[in-house]
């Protein structure tokens, strides 16, 4: 299943200027126990595909708003020479078509 | 009697739930009338408002500049100062002037004295500048008492020199301290978003962990709803717990969406991290009331045994210009990495036969790889693509020349195969070359170990008329 066919919400943003964090939101408990049981494939696949190594990854499932949490270090930090997104608000694109 | 002396005198009389009114999270873009005249009628005990965040980047922390205009700060001070005066509670501004540094601070008390001024009202008034002396900082490094946040490398006198403001994020005890001083309305420079709204919870004697947690999710209005919005929140606590509510009737807080809220901006969605300890979100359970109003409890807070608050400071890297174009030419766009590349050698044999290349210059093509710098190349080129040259040197002209430079060699590169010999570029406006000013980045953000916060961050206190 494609990460964007199953979540709600998909989205980026700095927490802090050294940190990007990615909030992948599900619709109801089926669809948080069907990506939160697969936290292993979804670290590998998201250190993938930002050039990041899996301990530079972290994913936490977060039960109460049935939402995994992935934090890891931007590429740049915030505002500085080569930074393309000050806010990390659309680093989110590829999670979007993850298969897990 | 002040605000808060009325306050803290009733609540002797007669315990009973607070009511805070979170009026903005970002005090400076508006207010939305409707939802804040909504909560005013609710019978606050008192109005927060926070002007800022470090998400913001480093421009405004560096310049003394504020994110939002004048204009804007002052109308909605003018609002949020006018109807506190009027109910008579205590009026509290975090961060103030976006990035909370001494100027950012003194221009947000200079409108409030104008405000005060032109209508006529009079308070107390007290204020925290959260500006850090590089002397204090240099000591803290020398004695290991500074460290490095997330990826940042750890702190050496020279940054600390270069940078042009350093300031802390103040925690609840200077919001405290500054209400201690019996005044109207509190403003801090630089602080902790949680500050504003547990300071008084901290006064009145709730618990500091439900209470930091409510104070968490107010600061930022009604963005803790479906759907999240700027408008004015009600939140009441008591001793167990507190319940939310948007004042715009269609914004709920939901149990789902107030969770939620802790995602945002924060690597840990179970803890929030304050100078003097850390609440712990790890029972907290969020109930609903009705549709639109949700109860929460179960957070707790472990005070730490050092104080430590967060540092940040921007330096200047030098001034910035920019091209800018758009580019419809497939091949050009299919070779753009190395056209650039070569318009980069060709500008800099031009620019620096006189002077040493003492600029960076870079690019991106907006379609292809503006918004990311991604691993691989798309699949296919897009039909057009926005063409941005940065350059940043030691002084305005220098980038000025460079970035000029560029947009002619760019205009007329030959590259192997081009079709398009009249022109590489559409330039959507004249002229094409934009100077930005100040360039900055962030090169404080650590943490340091402070044992007298009051010495370190002494308040002012005065009766503005």
């Amino acid at each position: 299943m494609r990460l964007d066919s199953i979540a709600k919400v998909i989205r980026s943003k700095n927490a802090g200027p050294c940190l990007l964090t990615l909030d992948v939101m599900l619709p109801d408990e089926a669809a948080f126990a069907y990506v939160a049981e697969r936290v292993g494939p979804l670290r590998r696949q998201v250190a993938r595909r930002y050039g990041r190594s899996e301990n530079e990854v972290a994913v936490l499932p977060f039960r109460p708003a049935l939402a995994v949490k992935i934090t890891l270090p931007r590429d740049v930090v915030s505002g500085d020479v080569g930074d393309r997104d000050v806010y990390g608000a659309q680093q989110h694109a590829p999670l979007l078509d993850i298969e897990l | 009697m002040t605000a808060i002396a009325r306050l803290l005198d009733d609540f002797a009389h007669r315990r009973r739930p607070l009511r805070s009114l979170g009026a903005s999270g970002q005090l400076g873009y508006g207010i939305p009338t409707p939802a804040f005249e909504a909560g005013l009628a609710r019978a606050p005990d008192m109005i927060g408002v926070d002007m800022g965040s470090i998400d913001i980047g480093p421009a405004y922390l560096g310049s003394g500049k504020m994110a939002p205009t004048r204009i804007g700060a002052k109308r909605d001070l003018r609002k949020v100062l006018r109807a506190a005066r009027h109910l008579d509670i205590p009026l509290i501004v975090g961060s103030a002037g976006s990035a909370g540094a001494k100027p950012h601070l003194d221009q947000t008390l200079d409108i409030v004295r104008e405000i005060a001024r032109e209508d006529g009202l009079t308070f107390s008034m007290a204020a925290v500048g959260a500006d850090v002396s590089r002397a204090e900082v240099k000591r803290a490094i020398a004695a290991g008492r500074v460290r490095p946040m997330d990826t940042m490398p750890p702190l050496l006198e020279v940054e600390v020199d270069r940078a042009q403001h350093v300031v802390a994020q103040l925690g609840v005890e200077a919001f405290q301290r500054a209400l201690q001083a019996d005044v109207d309305v509190v403003v801090l420079g630089r602080a902790c978003d949680t500050g504003i709204f547990a300071a008084i919870p901290a006064l009145l004697g709730f618990p500091a962990g439900i209470a930091m947690h409510m104070a968490k999710i107010i600061e930022c209005a009604s963005l803790c709803c479906l759907p999240g919005g700027r408008d004015t929140i009600l939140g009441v606590l008591d001793d167990q717990g507190f319940e939310l509510e948007s004042m715009a009737p269609g914004r709920a807080a939901t149990p789902q969406s107030v969770a939620a809220h802790s995602l945002y901006e924060q690597a840990d969605p179970f803890e929030i991290r304050e100078p003097s300890g850390c609440v712990d979100l790890r029972q907290v359970t969020y109930r609903a009331i009705d549709g639109r109003r949700t109860r929460v409890e179960g957070a707790t807070f472990e005070p730490a045994d050092q104080l430590t608050v967060k540092l940040e400071g921007a330096a200047m890297i030098g001034y910035r210009a920019l091209l800018l174009a758009g580019a419809a030419d497939p091949q050009f766009m299919q070779r753009h990495q190395e056209i650039f590349a070569a318009v980069s050698r060709i500008v800099r044999d031009l620019v620096c036969e006189d002077e040493i290349e003492d600029y960076r210059l870079g690019f991106r093509l907006f379609g292809v790889d503006g918004v990311r710098a991604w691993a691989e190349p798309p699949p296919q080129m897009p039909r057009e693509a926005f063409v941005m040259g940065e350059c940043i040197a030691p002084t305005p002209e220098r980038a000025d020349e460079v970035i000029r430079t560029t947009k002619q060699y760019l205009l007329h590169h030959g590259y192997e195969g081009r079709l398009s010999t009249a022109g590489n570029l559409a330039f959507p406006l004249t002229p094409p070359e934009l100077a930005v000013g100040e360039a900055y980045r962030f090169n404080v953000f650590h943490l340091m170990e402070i044992d007298d916060m009051a010495r370190s961050f002494p308040l002012e206190r005065e009766t503005v008329k």
